[in-house]
C-alpha cells in the first residue's frame, strides 16, 4: 500500500515539476508547481512528518504561490514574455551541471556509511510530533527562530519599499 | 521503504530545477525553478531526519528554509515588478544593462 502511494506521489511530483519548467503559459507553470507542492506534502506524510506537510501546504500553496499569481495578474504577460524562449548558451551549461550533480550523487552513494536503509512504518502521531518540534524550536533552536522572524520582517519591509512608486 | 528511492527523487527534483533555471528565459519561471530546488533540499532534509538522525532537527531546518524561501519570493517578486516597470519585458536575455 505504501509503495503504491509512493509511486503515485513521486510520478505526480516529477511530471508536475517538468510541467512547471516546460509550460508555455506562466499561469500554467504556477499551477503545475501547485500540484508538485501537494505531491511533496503527501511524501512528507509518508515520511512521518505531518507537521512539515501542513506547513508545506499553508506556506507554499497558501502564501508563495498566491503571491506568484498576484504578480502575474499585475503584469501584462502577453507582451512581456513570449512563448517558450530558451537561452542556448546556458542550456548547454545545464547539461554539464546535471552531469556534475550525477557524479557527486554517485560519489556520495559509493562512500556512504552503512545506515539503516529501510524504515519502519511511519507513526502518524500529530500531537506527539507537534510537541517534539515545538519543544526543539523554542528551546534549542530559539536563536534561529528569532533570526528567521527578523529576516521575514526585513524582507517584508524591503518588498514594500522596492515596489513603491 | 528504501532511503535511496527518496534521495533519488530529491536529486531528480533538484536537477529539474537546475535545468529550468538555466534553460528558460522568463524571469517568473526562473523564480519557480529556484522554488523547486529549495523543495528538493527540503525533501532530502526530511528524509535524512527520518532515516539517519531520527529526531526532529531536520524538520526544524525545513521550517527555516521555508521561511527563507518565503522571504526570497517576496523580495524576488518585488524586483520582478521593478524590472517590468523599467524594461516592459520579462525576458532575461533582453534585460541586459544595469543602470536604469
Amino acid at each position: 500500500m505504501e509503495q503504491i502511494i509512493f509511486c503515485f506521489l513521486s510520478t505526480t511530483l516529477i511530471l508536475s515539476a517538468l510541467g512547471a519548467i516546460g509550460m508555455t503559459d506562466t499561469v500554467n507553470c504556477v499551477m503545475c508547481l501547485l500540484a508538485a507542492m501537494f505531491a511533496l506534502a503527501g511524501l512528507y506524510v509518508i515520511l512521518g512528518a505531518p507537521v512539515v506537510a501542513l506547513f508545506q501546504i499553508i506556506i507554499y500553496i497558501g502564501a508563495v504561490l498566491v503571491l506568484f499569481l498576484f504578480v502575474i495578474m499585475m503584469l501584462d504577460l502577453k507582451k512581456a514574455a513570449k512563448g517558450l524562449a530558451v537561452r542556448p548558451f546556458t542550456s548547454g551549461l545545464s547539461i554539464l551541471l546535471i552531469c556534475l550533480i550525477g557524479v557527486i550523487a554517485w560519489l556520495f552513494h559509493r562512500s556512504a556509511v552503512a545506515v539503516s536503509n529501510t524504515a519502519t512504518l511511519p507513526v502518524f502521531n500529530l500531537t506527539q510530533s507537534i510537541q517534539d518540534i515545538a519543544l526543539a524550536l523554542f528551546s534549542r533552536h530559539l536563536l534561529v527562530f528569532e533570526l528567521a522572524s527578523v529576516l521575514l520582517l526585513v524582507a517584508t519591509i524591503g518588498a514594500i519599499v522596492m515596489t513603491r512608486k | 521503504m528504501e532511503m535511496d528511492l527518496f534521495l533519488g527523487l530529491g536529486i531528480l527534483l533538484f536537477s529539474i530545477g537546475v535545468i529550468g533555471f538555466l534553460i528558460r528565459s522568463n524571469v517568473i519561471v526562473l523564480l519557480l525553478s529556484v522554488e523547486l530546488m529549495l523543495n528538493a533540499v527540503n525533501l532530502i532534509f526530511v528524509v535524512f531526519s527520518r532515516f539517519i538522525h531520527g529526531g526532529s532537527t531536520g524538520q526544524i531546518y525545513v521550517f527555516i528554509i521555508m521561511t527563507v524561501a518565503a522571504a526570497e519570493v517576496a523580495v524576488g517578486l518585488a524586483i520582478i515588478i521593478n524590472l517590468y516597470r523599467q524594461f516592459r519585458t520579462l525576458d532575461v536575455s533582453r534585460i541586459n544593462f544595469l543602470k536604469g
